[in-house]
């Protein structure tokens, strides 16, 4: 429970944290999740491998029983939002909003809403919590983005919220078959395959907006680029990854029944997005936009190797959220770095950055390159894995998403040289600052370690995904 | 010590100096940083003589396991035998060399501990590529020597003029090796789901065992191909290693010419037991004539190229297209033969051309240049004797594994034959004008330039006479009638064993040994006359017509690739943000948003706010449920 409440006291606090120290008062909390995350994983090791059920409420008549808790994918989903949550507050240390109650007490509540998001094992619990995580990203958005925000802030809005009611209904429709909320009388539910398809359907709408997928993904790019440096951090590293682990989690176990109805077509939206979204990113020219769409072309990827639903693509598919999430970090404070000292990400304005700030200029080189999964990076076992999975289920898929390969390189090279090489054209640009820097290390060192040993993920996540594909089976042969 | 801890240590030590000058390297002397990297390298050639000297029979050495699931593994293991202990012995030998010459070539830049960072870090992919025991050590190897390899032709990236171009040099040369490499991965992915496995032992044992159907082995031989013309720089993907000359230039003999091209003919002759399998004939076939093209088409361009660099370039191009028409023969150990002796003598020139450079002052065009026999003799040396073994200039080394490939050819097709023979006739051509026109000749460079000309320092001139010694005795290690080294390779190497040496008798050993040096003998008079005695010199390209300028222009394939690929990929780019993004699937959101707004309207117009119309439409309502029910019973 401390899990929760740690943000959720911070959260509250920061509104009356007095100005000054407001910064330091958000290190410490992200800190303090960030410890307890370590204490979490050796007592999750100790226990070997239990799940932990940490909140529950006595059974009532609504069918509510708030459960929550983790097993070995929760705990995963547990260390990547605490972790990105302290680098997303790290990273920000310098920067004027740091100072701004507001925006420390909004983060704290995202983290607790995320929190809540990866713990809940009751279906109504989930949504409170889906839903709660709305609030903080807009308002951070909403108060601290760039021009055009209300605009586009509704279009967001709107999007997710029609997504957010689509599961709702699911929820409540698969509820009527059951006895309560809770995952495992929910999962226990037997559909006939009209049902089925319907409440995988919104489920799905849902999750396709949110992370998203090609054909649902036109918010994202602008709401990307309007969002402040940590709103697009959130966006990206962690928001997204909820409809990710809602995959996992909750839509197929859920309504297993429709999953072969469903797998061939969100396997041709994710691979359409890859090539989509990548050939676009090739010729934008705003920096954070051509992130954004780079973004939605490394997540087509892991969407449709999720669906595919055994073990080893669930497995390249966390490890490969985890190295999207600090991917994406990295590269958006990079992006923003250039605006704050340039004032500009038009890459056309940009250039000669490296020999200014050789610092900046090999750290940024060091996470283009982990976007493109050289060896050694966390993401050169996640791509490797998923492609061989997507391979596997049919080799045009394989093919066409091995693309990827080709296109990540072409616009993640091109936006880092065109920054960063040639004259500079600029007199001066200062270098990290000592938060920069750190958090940029902190996120390299992730990376480099589970690049070399991706099997400590594996062993981590690996004995919950056999528990889930187990459950997921039976109920599958039921059917058949 | 023995084999099993001493591999290990050949591969880390590498690593270790990479580490070492990456972290410290900022802080320390650049005397100390150059003399870690290069001591390195050279201890870990010791070693590996060391092992060469031990080893008998193929070892495997488990180091750990990467990634363990229920029904798939991947290793970190070794594979130790002559094949891979020979390729060790090139890659830290040439290595070590060009780092001793580094020391002194890149003495005056900024980015020195950069340098040899990078440049350890790529002997160390390298090395894994090389040592590993199975596909996936290969990849991992093969993407992490692309990155160094991109690293360092983009090491001068804040260049003033040129940085932007540097960079876009490594990008080309990223991009086109990436294409390469996704043909490889799927190769990889085909052997998995036809042997489940992809450890090459495992591979050969099984191959045997389930006979996979001929297209199936059509198919992974392929894919294979397509990975090796990346990395290999053949047709189609061969235009990237030309402009990979915009790296420091023993950047260009280590990776560009002696050791990562070679990786694709490691990748086929470690997998020659696929390749020899029925159903990859075609592949065979393919890489022959696609390797015979290469070497004919960049040996054609290499003619009228003005840049010392380029020539080169284009002619390790041309070699490596000589050694992929051996692969496709079958003649697996004539074409490694073939890649050692052309790592020393390639070695040689680009060092040789990076001291001409030094002494020039960063000037690379050849125009600028000549006499400079006088200036830089130990250079002009070293020079003539690589441009002599390339040439397959009598019982220097080319001679001998050129020979060794043409003998194949002979036997195989005499057109195919011809064809080289005429390749390598070319070959002689074009390095005897560069050498006359850098070397002979009056100096045509500014009097700026003359008076800075000198001969580089012993960190580099040694390197030079190490190899040009190797370059004129390298032929021996498999002189004809010996076989030293088939029989070296045939000894333990898997696979090889199995494949008959071809035995050609003395008559037409003799008549091909007389051919090939009577054209390296035209070559050599017919350029003394144009470039010595007529003292004619390249003219200005805008002057050249017909087949010279074909010949200059790269054959416009730069132009065409654009033309082909690059744009209509630019376009597709802005086409599908432009249309498909702002136009078509904004408008789709916007109109649902219109259409609810819309059917808002609609609503508006019955919410009017006067009772007695709400009072209507609740009579109609009752009435139309009355009307319901009655309608029901």
């Amino acid at each position: 429970m401390e899990i929760l409440l740690i943000p959720s006291l911070f959260a509250l606090l920061a509104l009356f944290v007095p100005g000054k120290v407001v910064r330091v008062f958000g290190l410490v909390g992200g800190l303090a999740s960030v410890i307890l995350t370590c204490v979490l994983v050796c007592k999750f090791q100790q226990n070997g491998g239990q799940a932990v059920t940490f909140f529950e409420l006595a059974q009532n008549n609504f069918g509510f029983t708030s459960k929550m808790g983790y097993d070995g994918i929760g705990l995963f989903m547990i260390i990547l939002t605490n972790v990105i949550t302290f680098i997303i507050l790290l990273s920000n240390f310098n920067r004027e909003v740091a100072q701004n109650k507001l925006f420390t007490a909004m983060l704290f509540l995202m983290q607790a809403a995320l929190l809540g998001v990866f713990t809940s094992m009751d279906g109504l619990l989930f949504y409170i919590f889906w839903e709660i995580s709305l609030i903080p990203i807009f308002i951070i958005a909403l108060s601290f983005g760039g021009s055009d925000r209300k605009r586009t802030l509704t279009k967001f809005f709107i999007y997710t919220f029609v997504g957010s009611l689509a599961m709702l209904a699911s929820l409540i429709a698969i509820k009527s078959y059951a006895t309560s909320f809770a995952i495992e009388d929910l999962m226990a539910v037997e559909l006939s395959s009209k049902v089925a398809f319907w409440i995988f359907g919104g489920f799905f709408l849902a999750f396709a907006i949110k992370i998203p997928l090609f054909p649902f993904h036109t918010w994202q790019p602008s709401t990307y680029s309007t969002a402040p440096m940590a709103g697009t951090m959130l966006l990206s590293a962690l928001m997204l990854k909820m409809a990710l682990y809602g995959m996992i989690r909750w839509m197929v176990p859920l309504a297993p029944e429709a999953l072969n109805d469903f797998q061939y077509p969100i396997i041709v939206l994710g691979i359409i997005g890859v090539v989509y979204a990548g050939v676009i990113a090739i010729k934008q020219s705003d920096m954070k936009r051509l992130f954004a769409f780079a973004s939605i072309s490394h997540v087509g990827l892991i969407a449709a190797g999720i669906i595919i639903f055994d073990k080893e693509n669930l497995t390249a598919a966390l490890i490969q959220m985890f190295n999207h999430s600090l991917v994406a970090v990295g590269l958006f404070l990079s992006v923003d770095i250039l605006e704050k000292r340039m004032g500009t990400r038009k890459l056309e304005e940009l250039g000669g950055v490296a020999k200014l700030a050789p610092k900046f200029g090999f750290m940024f080189a060091a996470l283009a390159l982990a976007s493109v999964s050289v060896p050694f990076t966390s993401g050169f076992i996640g791509e490797f894995l998923l492609l061989k999975g997507l391979y596997s289920y049919h080799w045009v898929v394989g093919l066409i998403a091995g693309t990827t390969l080709v296109l990540g390189a072409v616009y993640t090279l091109r936006a880092y040289q065109l920054s960063m090489y040639g004259a500079p054209k600029m007199a001066s640009f200062e270098d990290l600052t000592w938060n920069e820097w750190l958090a940029y290390f902190i996120i390299m060192a992730i990376i480099v370690i589970v690049g070399v040993c991706p099997q400590m993920i594996i062993d981590t996540v690996g004995p919950s995904i056999d528990q889930l594909l187990e459950s997921y089976k039976i109920s599958n042969t039921i059917i058949k | 010590m023995k084999i099993e801890q001493l591999v290990p240590l050949i591969i880390l030590l590498p690593l270790i100096g990479g580490i070492i000058n990456g972290v410290l390297g900022k802080r320390l002397p650049k005397m100390v940083v150059g003399s870690i990297a290069t001591a390195v390298m050279f201890v870990s050639f010791f070693l590996a003589l060391n092992v060469f000297f031990q080893l008998n029979e193929a070892t495997t050495i488990n180091l750990f396991t990467v990634i363990r699931l229920d029904d798939f593994s991947l290793f970190a293991r070794l594979l130790v035998d002559d094949l891979s202990i020979w390729m060790t012995l090139i890659v830290t030998g040439i290595g070590s060399l060009i780092h001793l010459f580094s020391m002194g070539y890149m003495s005056h830049d900024k980015g020195y501990y950069k340098f040899f960072t990078y440049l350890n870090l790529f002997i160390f992919a390298m090395l894994i590529l090389i040592l590993g025991s199975n596909y996936f050590m290969l990849f991992f190897g093969w993407e992490g020597v692309g990155i160094c390899s991109y690293l360092l032709i983009g090491f001068h990236y804040s260049d003033e003029n040129k940085g932007l171009l540097n960079g876009l040099a490594a990008r080309k040369a990223f991009i086109m090796n990436r294409i390469g490499d996704l043909g490889l991965l799927i190769g990889l992915f085909l052997l998995l789901a036809t042997f489940g496995t992809l450890e090459y032992t495992e591979v050969a044992a099984k191959l045997a065992e389930l006979s996979p159907s001929n297209w199936m082995l059509f198919g992974i031989t392929f894919c294979l191909f397509v990975g090796a013309t990346g990395k290999s720089a053949q047709i189609p993907l061969f235009t990237w290693l030309p402009d990979a000359m915009a790296g420091p230039t023993p950047v260009s003999a280590l990776i560009h010419a002696a050791t990562m091209v070679t990786a694709g003919i490691f990748l086929v002759v470690r997998s020659n037991f696929l390749f020899e399998a029925p159903g990859a004939q075609l592949t065979q076939d393919i890489m022959l004539y696609v390797g015979l093209a290469t070497s004919l088409v960049a040996a054609f361009i290499a003619m009228r190229q003005n840049d010392i660099k380029k020539v080169l370039a284009y002619s390790t191009v041309s070699q490596l297209g000589f050694i992929f028409v051996a692969l496709g023969m079958g003649a697996y150990t004539a074409a490694i033969f073939h890649v050692t002796t052309h790592a020393f003598f390639k070695a040689l020139l680009f060092l040789g051309s990076g001291s001409v450079i030094h002494a020039m002052s960063d000037e690379q065009d050849i125009r600028k240049m000549g006499g400079l026999k006088k200036f830089i003799p130990i250079t002009h040396i070293t020079f003539l004797i690589g441009t002599l073994a390339i040439s397959g200039f009598p019982f220097l080394s080319g001679f001998f594994s050129k020979d060794e490939i043409l003998a194949h050819a002979l036997h195989h097709n005499p057109l195919i034959y011809g064809a080289l023979a005429f390749s390598a006739l070319l070959t002689a051509v074009y390095m005897f004008r560069l050498y006359f026109v850098v070397f002979h000749g009056e100096f045509r460079g500014s009097d700026h330039a003359k008076s800075h000309l000198h001969e580089s320092p012993y960190n580099m001139t040694i390197p030079l006479m190490v190899l040009a010694v190797l370059s004129v005795i390298g032929g021996a290690l498999n002189l004809p009638g010996k076989h030293w080294f088939s029989h070296f390779l045939n000894h333990n190497v898997m696979g090889l064993d199995k494949i008959e040496e071809l035995h050609v008798d003395n008559g037409s050993l003799i008549t091909l040994m007389a051919t090939a040096s009577i054209l390296t003998l035209v070559a050599l008079i017919g350029a003394y006359s144009i470039y010595v005695k007529k003292k004619s010199l390249p003219v200005e390209d805008s002057q050249l017509t017909g087949w010279a300028k074909l010949s200059a222009n790269k054959l416009y394939l730069d132009e065409i690739y654009d033309f082909l690929f690059v744009r209509p990929m630019e376009a597709l780019s802005k086409l599908a943000h432009q249309l498909i993004e702002i136009v078509i699937l904004n408008n789709i959101v916007l109109g649902a948003a219109k259409a609810i707004g819309k059917s808002g309207d609609l609503v508006k117009k019955i919410q009017t706010g006067r009772t007695e119309w709400y009072l209507l439409w609740m009579v109609f309502g009752i009435i139309g449920l009355v009307v319901y029910y009655l309608v029901k019973i």
